[in-house]
Formats: C-alpha cells, structure tokens, sequence
C-alpha cells in the first residue's frame, strides 16, 4: 500500500503513514483555517489501510499545538484507530514535552474516551 | 460599579467601531526586534496585498516602514537608562485613511538631541525632491554617520519615498528624556499632489490612549489565515511571564481570530480583503486581557449569546464534560465549525466571556469579545 508522507508547515503537522514500514505518525502544529480538507486524505488513507491491516500498529502523535477545529479531527482518527483495534493491535503513543502539561491532559481526555491502548509518553525537550 | 463597567466597554466599542472605519490601522507598542519587525512588514504587506494596492506604492510604504521600525528599534533605549517603563516603550503606528498610508514612529530621545534631530528634520522639509537628491548624496559623501548609525539618511529616504514633509512632535517626558513622534505618509495616488498637513496630536492622542489602557497591539482590518499567522508570530516574541500563559495567549488568539475568519460578515460587501475585525492585547496588572470585535449577522446573536451565556455559568468540571460532549459531536464538523471554539476559550481563560453587541443596522451588529488570561 503506497505510503502518505505530507511535509509540516507553520500551520499544519507532519503526516507519515508507511504500512511498509510500520510508521504510523502524526506531529507538530495543527492550525489550518480548513482541517476537514487538511485531515480528509488521513482518513482517506486509513480506511483503505483498515481493510488490509494485518499487522500490529503503534501509532504516534507528538502534537506542538491543535486548534479546537483539528481537535475534531484527531478524535475522528482516533474512532478509526478504535474500530481498527478489533482486527489488530493498535498501541497509540501521545509524546509530549516535559514542558508542556496541557498536551498532557489533552493526550488524558483522549485515553478517557477511548478503548485503546494509550500510552502518555513524556518526552525530554 | 457594574453600571460604570458597562458604559466603559460601551465607550470602548464606539471607539473601535470609529477605528473599524478605517481600511487598516495597526499599533505595535513595546520592544522592537527583528522578528518583530519582520512581522509587523508581513502583516501590513498581507493587508496591502489582499486590498489589491500596486506594486510601486507597496515598494514605497515597505521602504519607508523598513526605515520607521529601524529608527525605533535603534533608538527604543536611552544610553545609562537600562529598562525602560511602559510609557517609554517603542511605538508604531500605521493606518490608511483619507486615501494615504500615514506611518508614525515614537521612541524616547535624550532632550540633548532634540536641538539636531529638529534641525535635521526641518532641513529636510525645507527641500524639494532635486534639492534632497542632492542633499542625500552629499550627506553619503561626507561620510558622517554616527555612532547609532544614522545620518539622517533615513529621515531623507523616507521624506524622498513619501513625497511629503516629516511631521513631527516631541512630548516631555521628564527633565532628561522627551518622546519623539515622527509621521511619513504616501497618498495612496502617488501622482496626487503632497500631504499638507497632518494632525500628529492624533497620534499623540492614540499613544495615550494605548498607554492608560495599557494595549501592546491594535490590530485593524481585513484579516484572513496569513494575517493571522503573522500577528501569532509577533505574539510569540512577547514575553508574557510564564511560558504556559505564552501558550495559552496563543491558543485563545487562534480561536478567536480563526472564529472572526469563519463567521464575521463584510459591513461593505463590496471591501476588498478578509473580514473586518479589530483585536486587541491589553494588559491589566497580572492578566492580559484579549479582545476581537466583528461585524456578525443579527439572526446568529442569539444562538451565540445563549452559547456563551451558558458556558458562563457552568462550573470547570462541567465544562471539561461539555468539551468532551462537543468533541465528539459530528453532527457539528465541516469546515466552517467544530462547536469547540467557544469552549476551549471558556476553559483556558478560567474566567466568563465577557461580550458586547451593538446593532449596526437590521442585518449586522458589532460584537466585542474579551477573554482574560
């Protein structure tokens, strides 16, 4: 399955989803005045991943900043990631600075929500 | 007191319904740096761009700004005064009215200098367009710059680049240092005949204004994403304590202004440019205070004021319940709104929205939103 690999802006994150490589990543700043448009080839992108998936998947956000707009977003791939879970493993890793407690809390309410695997990954920078 | 408290905002919001009236007005007071300065140039070249200015006029405004913001960043401290209080800060103003970009400079001099700064800009003024080509040639020649840098080269630039005299005006500030406005402006027509006369009391006047409401930043005009990723970074230069209160200027700014993006309306159809607004930081003690005003339709007032009223009252805990409730809401998600704006800005001020409408006329109102941090 051919990769998405979408470079990060000042205003929209890095996107690398690999299946080849088991690279599943969301990180950085989230603010576009559009993020249904910006997020819709990610979801595109993992719901043809979700009827091939075979393997265990770690998946990884390392948010900077999300306006409330991508917030919905991430919670639409989070459900993705959820129902994906029925079929393989899925470990989801929220990073976030040591400096950096709301990003923190942020990750909390979306473990909360969620039957996933959510590991809260303090990270030192 | 409540009373009081309401006649002010209500004084505050014909005030910036009167700025709202000009195409741009944009006031950056307190420390110049370079990325400031790039990206209070970014901003106004956004804001040139979007009202379709030529390429010939915008050259000559972003020349004469250059030169504005370089004669503040080098002259915003006194030499032996090492912090200066607010009232001393750097300030810079630029807006568009009566069919010219006017550009104001202020910064503290020693009153030492006043007796060569006015006979340089009186020098100036006293000369026609050959005569400073001249002028400009000469002072380069005698190589007399000094220690600062400056030889008065800038003065002559922004004079020859504007076509028009250098208004100025020096206010004491006490038996030492005095403040220094200087104004350049370009007719928007550059073939018009010059600018005779303007008003710098006026500025004066907004510099008081800034001063005894504490405002770092006006920002007046059309904003759309661009302009607003260059007024973040400018915010991002600002030191505003605590590196967590740093954040959450940012995230509450985002909301807001992408809010105005989203759901302001033109009052003129017809103004080039994104929609109007005005926003503004100020300072009150340990808090800042930020500010947006917009024009909205009148049949959404009342679904946004139930909406803030509501998150009003509701307590922390069950606001983190409503976030969650909105969150995960996808009847509300497409690209104009996710439902969650109102809320995370509720959560991260701590305190109420504070809000102000005024009618404009039966289709639109000015609404003023504050939030404090």
């Amino acid at each position: 399955m051919e990769s998405l690999h979408i470079v990060a802006t000042e205003e929209t994150p890095e996107i690398h989803l690999d299946a080849e490589n088991n690279i599943f990543s969301i990180s950085g700043r989230s603010l576009p005045e559009d993020s249904v448009s910006f997020y819709e080839p990610v979801f595109k992108w993992l719901q043809e991943f979700s009827e091939v998936a075979e393997n265990d998947i770690e998946f990884e956000f390392f948010m900077e900043y999300y306006n409330t707009s991508s917030a919905k977003q991430l919670a639409k791939v989070f459900l993705m990631l959820e129902k994906m879970s029925d079929k393989v493993f899925v470990q989801i890793v929220w990073k976030y600075k040591k400096s950096d407690p709301d990003m923190m809390s942020s990750g909390m309410r979306f473990s909360k929500l969620l039957s996933l695997e959510f590991e809260l990954r303090e990270v030192d920078c | 007191m409540e009373q009081e408290k309401i006649e002010q905002q209500i004084n505050e919001l014909t005030l910036f319904e009167g700025l709202q009236r000009e195409d741009l007005v944009y006031v950056y007071r307190g420390l110049f740096s370079q990325v400031i300065t790039d990206s209070i140039i970014a901003l106004t070249e956004n804001n040139l761009d979007s009202t379709g200015e030529s390429t010939k006029l915008k050259k000559r405004v972003f020349s004469i700004m250059v030169e504005c913001l370089q004669n503040i960043t080098r002259h915003q401290f006194i030499d032996g005064r090492e912090d200066l209080t607010a009232d001393q800060s750097g300030m810079f103003v630029i807006c568009n009215k009566d069919k010219s970009y006017q550009m104001t400079s202020g910064n503290v001099v020693n009153k030492d200098a006043i007796p060569h700064l006015t006979e340089l800009l009186e020098k100036v003024n006293s000369l026609d367009k050959d005569a400073l080509k001249q002028y400009y040639k000469q002072v380069l020649e005698d190589g007399s710059i000094s220690s600062k840098g400056g030889a008065g080269l800038g003065l002559i630039e922004m004079a020859r680049k504007s076509g028009n005299k250098l208004f100025y005006t020096f206010e004491e500030i006490d038996e030492f240092i005095s403040y220094f406005y200087m104004n350049t402006s370009i007719s928007q027509q550059l073939d018009e005949a010059p600018i005779d006369f303007i008003d710098i009391q006026d500025v004066v006047a907004l510099h008081k204004f800034v001063l005894q409401k504490n405002i770092m930043l006006i920002f007046n005009g059309g904003l759309n994403q661009k302009s607003l990723m260059d007024i973040l970074s400018l915010i991002n230069e600002q030191a505003f304590g605590r590196l967590e209160r740093k954040k959450k200027m940012y995230n509450v700014m985002v909301e807001m202004l992408q809010n105005v993006v989203k759901h302001g309306v033109k009052c003129d159809a017809n103004r080039p440019g994104g929609n109007p607004v005005i926003f503004y930081i100020a300072q009150n003690g340990d808090e800042f205070s930020l500010n947006a005003g917009n024009y909205i339709d009148n049949a959404s007032i009342g679904k946004i004021t139930s909406k803030i009223n509501h998150l009003n009252s509701l307590n922390e805990e069950d606001l983190d319940d409503y976030y969650t409730k909105c969150l995960l809401n996808f009847d509300i998600d497409n690209s104009k709104e996710a439902g969650l704006g109102l809320v995370d800005l509720r959560i991260k001020s701590g305190h109420p929205i504070e809000y102000n409408i005024k009618e404009v006329n039966k289709d639109m109102s000015f609404i003023l939103m504050q939030v404090t941090i």
